[in-house]
This record gives structure tokens, sequence and C-alpha cells, in this order.
């Protein structure tokens, strides 16, 4: 900073913990509750810190069947996160590899058409044309299904335009090198775009995976069989209690659990996931 | 032989632009060509479609005898070194050199033969397993050159390949390259838009404007005997001095006042050049004109003075005089001069052709 | 881009998965959904009929769907002033801070990853009127909590929900316009004798303004379409219809009250919608990369 101000400098920290604590706060609370028994919640308070049923309740979220009509654990269900997550990122990635590959490197007609095609896909979201996206997935007997838990979610005009970007700043140049070395479209395809656009796919896919775990509407509405629940959905399943009291110890568990994959990956993956963020955007 | 023929060849855009209007040039086999003119001029162009990276709209294209017009570039057998080098920044510099024969099912060992032939030759053995971010101007320069020649294809292009590179190292790879090939004796096609780079590389030399070839020769040719006042000022530093005048009975007409002698049949307007370098200082008595000094560049070798010629009618008209050693005129004195008449070069106002 | 391959059939088919997905799981529902608006059905789906704008008329004359959109745009507003608020002041330290600058920003990006659902439990835990923490905090400073019951706590429940984990996004972006400010610019301003609150609002906050308008944008979006899970996994929309915003109306009405013609109508709203902030975001885009 330009001058030097103590006070100033300890504002700054002074907030900036503040900020930390009260951005972490709730996830505190989350594995204090997830260390105490059921019991512990009734009315009047809740306890503020670790209790010594942890080993016990995690070991019963993690294997015993989540309960509540739910009859896979939460390990099984974080399987099914996986897999939706990685179908959805997987297949996002590549179908607009290929789109933009074939918008930006050849000539055809109805290019700019094609490309409005896929840009109008930015303007529906799954959430605001659910009932029909229902009703076609309903109708193609994808119900039920992986395929129907990533296929509908793989179209993605932002991924698309972002390797549009990435493939038209490459130098032409480069394309021409590749072509007087004899460079054919599948060729230069492997050897030159995809390692050249190594990262923005490693970014992307953070960005990608975060969003393909959180899924949450779109299995909640098209899986009535245990072996298909997500460990997102499942929450809700898990909450709508109608007899009995909620049983928080083990829903914190699960909650943080759910977390723990897309947060592991921010904050592991922390550079490629800033990247993303902002090259998403651009 | 005849290695490389452009025959009525030319170029125009989609949007109707005419690029090229028509060039003919034949290349024999070793020849090294410079293209050589102001940005613009079509010269990349030209280029890049004996390259096969623009299409040829106009005329036929033959490399040794085969029509090329709508062949791919990889068809072509020729390599290209670009202005930015376009070397691939995820393959070392080894595999940037043989991946063009990798996409052409060169065997293994026959690579990596020619390849450490050509490290060799570009005393490039060293680098062979860097990648290009990690190396220096001059040595990505050179690696581009071995990506062309590691192929040993029938044509070398150029695309203004040293203009990215400092003075120092410019002049040095100038050397280097015509050095390689006359060793390799490929036939060459170099664009450059630096005249001494021109002068100093060709064997002969094709100065474009506007898409059209102004004129094809010998450096020496194109320096002694320019065809037009474009090429008079392209080629030489500093340019010719380029004097609009009138061919009247008494010779030429530089002013009301001054009028150098030469019998001429021509008459009208012209221009009148004569190079920097073949003004001669004399005394009053035997002078053709005088010049009022208004600027001296002393160059240690050489001196540079800039000047104004004076008419009555107070028209001032600038020149160049290049003198080698010092000299130190006074601003605002008078050199006087003589223009050698077998140094003039004449011009046709309207038809821009050497008279 | 100049040279091209030349190939004609290769990129239908480098297309054709994104083009077939699209046509599959966009356009058709989305067609579906302009039809179903025009049509009434049968809660069974054995019969409907074409009642024409109907469904857009009762729509426009239901209170309940104003109701609804005010409800949208409170929450959307707040969602956005709150989110970026307390990211600008968060950034603004975090840029002025010279040790610790990474430690802050991976302690504050990770709530971005958590999915709307979980960040709507977690903050239900921390505000249950029964056992909750800052419940019984607000109450024993003599403020009775209870969202299940009182309409604006709910709101103010699920802004808070939605807004944590916005901030880590709008924090981002802050501290990368912070840190394109070029730094002679804030030195001349020192010179010429502004301290270090002046400097922020006259150099610094102006020349943020790019960033600030298209977080504005993205934060609504945000808060009208992406937080579908924090409403579902607490409020539900209610007490009442206080926190029922038009995106989970939609859920609701198609899903719930299996109401299909007035779902779709609502549907074809949203996207209309949409479609107008996606223009404003792209015409934002074009404006930023003729500046730069």
């Amino acid at each position: 900073m330009i001058e030097n101000r103590p006070w100033l400098t300890f504002v700054g920290h002074a907030t900036l913990w503040l900020g930390v604590a009260l951005v972490a706060l709730p996830v505190w609370m989350a594995l204090v509750a997830s260390t105490h028994p059921a019991s512990a919640f009734g009315v009047g308070h809740i306890p503020l810190w670790f209790g010594d049923a942890g080993v016990e309740t995690w070991k019963s979220v993690l294997l015993e069947e989540a309960g509540n009509g739910i009859e896979s654990s939460v390990t099984f269900m974080m399987l099914n996160s996986l897999v939706m997550a990685l179908g959805i990122t997987f297949g996002k990635i590549a179908i607009s590899l290929l789109s933009a590959y074939a918008i930006v490197f050849f000539r055809f007609p109805f290019r700019n058409f094609c490309f409005w095609i896929i840009f109008m896909t930015l303007m529906l979201p799954v959430e605001v044309r659910i009932v029909p996206t229902y009703e076609v997935v309903a109708n193609l007997g994808l119900l039920n299904s992986f395929t129907g838990l990533t296929l509908p979610l793989i179209a993605s005009a932002t991924a698309t335009f972002l390797f549009r970007q990435c493939f038209l700043s490459i130098p032409s140049e480069l394309v021409e090198a590749a072509r007087i070395d004899g460079a054919g479209p599948f060729r230069f395809f492997f050897d030159i775009l995809l390692p050249l656009t190594r990262t923005n796919i490693a970014a992307l896919f953070v960005i990608l995976f975060i969003y393909g775990w959180n899924q949450y509407l779109w299995p909640l509405i098209i899986t009535t069989d245990n072996a298909y629940y997500t460990l997102v959905m499942s929450i809700k399943r898990m909450l709508s209690v109608t007899d009995g009291d909620i049983e928080w110890n083990r829903i914190m568990a699960t909650t943080l659990l759910a977390m723990l994959p897309p947060v592991a990956v921010v904050i592991g993956m922390q550079k490629l996931f800033v990247k993303g963020l902002v090259d998403a955007e651009k | 032989m005849t290695d490389v023929i452009l025959e009525n060849v030319g170029k125009t855009y989609p949007n109707g632009y005419h690029a090229i209007p028509s060039v003919d040039l034949s290349i024999e086999e070793g020849e090294f060509i410079v293209l050589v003119g102001p940005s613009g001029c079509g010269k990349s162009t030209l280029l890049r479609m004996v390259a096969g990276l623009e299409s040829i709209t106009q005329g036929e294209l033959r490399i040794r005898d085969e029509r090329m017009n709508d062949k791919e570039p990889a068809e072509r057998d020729i390599a290209m070194v670009f202005q930015n080098y376009a070397l691939y920044p995820h393959m070392t510099v080894y595999n940037n050199m043989a991946y063009g024969l990798k996409n052409r099912g060169v065997g293994k060992t026959d690579i990596e033969e020619k390849v450490s032939n050509v490290a060799d030759m570009l005393g490039l053995t060293e680098l062979l397993q860097r990648k290009p971010g990690q190396l220096s101007g001059g040595q990505r320069q050179r690696v581009a050159m071995g990506r062309a020649m590691v192929r040993d294809p029938k044509v070398f292009l150029f695309d203004e390949p040293l203009s990215n590179l400092d003075a120092k190292l410019r002049v040095q790879m100038r050397i280097e390259i015509r050095q390689l090939q006359r060793k390799l004796g490929t036939t060459t096609l170099y664009v450059t838009h630096d005249q001494v780079e021109a002068m100093t590389l060709a064997d002969r030399l094709v100065v474009l404007n506007k898409g059209k070839a102004e004129q094809i020769g010998t450096p020496m040719d194109l320096y002694d005997k320019p065809a037009t006042p474009f090429v008079a000022s392209f080629i030489g530093s500093p340019s010719m001095n380029l004097l609009p005048a009138n061919l009247v009975e008494q010779g030429i007409k530089l002013s009301e006042t001054l009028i150098l002698p030469l019998s001429h049949a021509h008459r009208g307007g012209v221009v009148w050049g004569i190079r920097p370098e073949h003004l001669e200082v004399s005394d009053e008595q035997n002078a053709d004109f005088a010049l009022r000094v208004q600027a001296v560049e002393s160059l240690g070798a050489e001196t540079l003075i800039h000047g104004a010629l004076e008419d009555q009618s107070g028209r001032i008209t600038s020149l160049v005089i290049r003198l080698s050693g010092p000299h130190l005129p006074e601003i605002d004195s008078l050199i006087w001069l003589i223009a050698p008449t077998k140094h003039w070069h004449v011009f046709d106002a309207i038809t821009q052709q050497r008279l | 881009m100049t040279v091209t391959f030349p190939q004609k059939g290769l990129p239908w088919l480098l297309l054709l998965p994104q083009l077939l997905v699209t046509a599959v799981f966009f356009l058709w529902p989305a067609e579906q959904a302009l039809e179903q608006a025009f049509y009434q059905e049968d809660a069974f789906g054995l019969s409907r009929e074409f009642v024409g704008l109907d469904n857009f008329l009762d729509l426009f004359t239901d209170p309940l769907y104003y109701q609804s959109m005010l409800t949208t745009l409170v929450f959307s507003f707040s969602v956005a002033i709150f989110g970026m608020s307390i990211a600008l002041l968060l950034a603004v330290m975090a840029d002025r801070v010279i040790r610790g600058k990474l430690t802050y920003q991976t302690l504050l990006i990770w709530p971005y990853a958590v999915a709307p659902a979980l960040a709507g439990v977690l903050w239900w835990i921390l505000f249950d009127p029964s056992m909750g923490p800052i419940a019984l905090w607000l109450e024993s400073m003599g403020l009775d909590w209870d969202h299940y019951l009182n309409g604006g706590q709910a709101m103010i429940l699920v802004v808070i929900a939605a807004t944590w984990k916005q901030i880590s996004y709008n924090f981002l972006f802050f501290l990368a316009g912070l840190q394109a400010v070029p730094r002679s610019l804030i030195e001349a301003a020192a010179i010429d004798g502004a301290g270090p609150f002046k400097r922020f609002w006259t150099i610094v906050f102006p020349l943020l303004s790019p960033t600030t308008f298209f977080l504005l944008v993205i934060n609504l979006v945000y808060a009208f379409f992406d937080t579908f899970g924090v409403i579902d996994a607490t409020t539900k929309g209610g007490p009442g219809q206080s926190t029922n915003i038009l995106v989970y109306k939609v859920f609701e009405d198609g899903f719930v009250g299996l109401d299909l013609g007035s779902s779709a109508a609502q549907s074809v709203v949203l996207m209309a919608i949409v479609g107008v902030m996606t223009v404003i975001q792209f015409r934002f885009i074009e404006r930023k990369v003729q500046y730069s």
C-alpha cells in the first residue's frame, strides 16, 4: 500500500477473519452437531461443542441405510453422485469440444444457425422448463437411469463458447504450420488442439464437476428407485419426516459428506477453479 | 530447370477485393527469390498462395511441372518458415521438427537420423529436448528453419522470418540463411519488406506494388536500372532523390531557372532521379546547381546532408546527398553540386516507365 | 481464422451430439411448454382442450402470481445487494493486506462449491426456532424468531442461505477487478492528497463499475433460477406464499398442483425473462470488449 497505516492493516485482517468465521460458522455447527446423539437435539438448545457420539454417527451414516425410505447408504449415494457428476462433466466437455471444433475450423452452410441453436440453450435452464423436460424424458423411458440423470444436462452453450474463444485465440500460423506438416482434421485435433487447450479443459472440468455434483431438482424428480438416488437430493427425503424427530446428527454428517467432494476440488485446485470461473463468464 | 512457375496468378477475395491482379514468374531450381514491397503490397498473400494457405482465384501455379492450384498445402512438398515461427508450444524441439515427418509416415529411425543431421547443421543438438518457451528468439528462429529443412522439400517459403529479431541477430541470421540455402540448393521464395535484406539475400528480386510486380531482376539490375520511380525509391538507402521535371528541347527543366542539358526525343512531364551517393560536391563555376543545407547527419563513415533546392518562384525541393567520410557544412550555407549524367534516372511522369 | 479444413460432412458429424441433445432436451420441451401453455389439461392427462391465451390471462389476473413476482424481486435484489456488499468489503480488505492474501481467498471461496439445498439445510439448523443457536440468541435479545410461521423471517433465512453461497463468487470477481485497477492511478490520487477512503470512493469504485454491473446481472440470474434448492430444502415456498419465488412456483404448480397449463405458461414467461437477461449480459460483454 501507498502509506503505512498500521490500524488500517489491522482493520483489514480483522474484517477478513470475521468474514472467514461467518462463512465457516454453519459448517462448524454441522460438524459439532454430527458428534452428538440424536437425543441431544431436544427442545431448548443445540450443543455448541463436540460430543462423544461422533464415531457412532459417522459410521452409521457411511455404512447403514440412510433411512426415511432410503434404502441406500450414503457411501452408495456418493458413488451415484460421482457417476452423475462425471457423466455430466465429461459429456459436456466432449460434445462442446466437438461442436466448437466444427464451428471454428470448418466452413459449412448454416454454421451460424447452429451456433444460435446452441446459444439458445443458455436461455433455457432446466428449472425453467422442468415439467415438459420431465415428460420428454419419461416418454423416452429414461426415468431411473444414469442416462436420464446425465444426458438432458450435457448440452452446454457456456462450454461451447469457452472452447470457441479458446480455439480462436490459437495463432492462425500454428494452424497453417500444422496443415503444411500434413496434419488432417483428426491429427490436428488430437496432436495440436487438445494439448493446447489442456488447461482450459481442466479449469472447466472443475466448474462442471461442481455443477454436476450439485444437481438437485433434476435427480429429485426423475429418480424413484433407490439405486439411482444421489447424495444432494437425498437430503430432502431425509428431512421430510412425517412422524418423530429429524435426526439432525445424521443429517448434518450427510450434508458434510455431500459438500465434501466439490469443496475439496475447489480448495485443492484453486488456481484452475478461479480460472474456470473467470473463463466461463467471458 | 524451371522449378516453380506462376502464370497469370491472381487473387480476388469473395468480397470483390482484387488483391493481386496478375503475376508471372518462373523460378529456376535452386534460385533464391525475394518478394519485396511495402506492407499491404500483396507479397505475403502471394507467398501464401504458393503455400496453399490462400486459394488461387486465377492463373496457374506449377511446381516441377505439376499443377498445384487445388492441392492441399501438405501435398505440395513445400516447407514454410513463419514470421512468428509458429512452433508447437507443447512439443519439444525434436517433436516440432519430427511432426511433419511423422504425419507423412516416415519410419522412426529415419526421422531420428534426419532430425539429428539438421540439428547438427543448425547447432540445435543440445536443445532437442527443450520446449519452444525455453528458447531465445534466435534459437526459435533456428528451430523453425530446422522444421522446414528436415523434410527436404522442393521449395522453402519464408514469410518475413527475421522481423522479430533484434538488429544484430537479424544480420547474423541473414548471412546464415544465405549460406544454408546455397549449401542445400533448395529453391526458395522469401518475403520481406526490408530492402537491405532483399538486396543481400536474393538471386533475383520481385518488387511488388499494389499486387503487381513492378520489376523482376537481380539486385544490381534493380539498383542500376529501376523500371519505375517506385522501384527507384524502394531500392537503396537513403532513397533516390526524385524530382518532378519537364523534358524540353534544352534538357531536363527542373525549375524556371534550372535546366540540366539532355537531348532526348521525349517531351513533357517526367520524374528525374539521382541517388544521394551519386551527387558530387564541386565549385561554383562547374556546378549544376546549389543546395542550401538544412540538416547534417554524421554517421562516421559517411555523411548525409539534407538540403533544399531553391528557385526564384520560391518553390523548395528537398534533396539528400551522401558523402563518404566526415563533412561539417554549416546550416544555411550553400553547397555546389554536380549531377553526372550517367547516373540520371528519367521516368515518364504519366506512364511511370523508365525513358 | 482464414485456414479451415475442406471437409463438408465432418463438421455435421462433430456437431451432431450437441445438436441432438439440444433438440431433444431443450427445444422439444420448450416447444411443448409453448404448446401446453395454450391448452387446459385435466389432472390425469386424459383430455385437453385449446384455450388460447386463457392460461396467460389467468396468470396475469392471479394476485398470487403477482405476489410471487414481488417475492422474487425482493429475494433476488436482497441476495444481490447483500452478497455484493459483503463481498466488496472483503475484497477491498483482501486487496489491502499483503500477507496471507491467498489463504484468505481459500478460506472465503469454498462455499461456491456447496449445493444450494445444502446451504439451506446448514442455515436452517442455526435458525431452527426450537434449538438453533442464532434463533435462541435472538430470542434472548427479545426477538421472537420462528421462520415456520413468520413469512418475513422465512424470507430472511433463505436470503441469508442464498447470499452465503454467492459471496465467494462475488469476492473473486471484485478482487480481480481491484487488482486490475492501475497502480499508477492510485499513486497519482495519493500524491493529489486523497486518503484511502476518498481514493476508494472517487477512483477505485467508479473503475469497478463494469464489474459491479456484471455481478449484479449474474447475481440476479443466480437468485432467479439457481436458488430452487435453497427454497425447496428449507421453506418450500412458505409459510403461506412468503418465499414462493417464480421458479419454485413453476415446479409446485406443475408437479404438486398438477396445473400443467398454468405451469407451462409460467415456463414461457420465465424463458422470456432469461432471454432478456441473457441479452443484457451479452450486450454488456460486447461493450466491455470494446472498451478494453
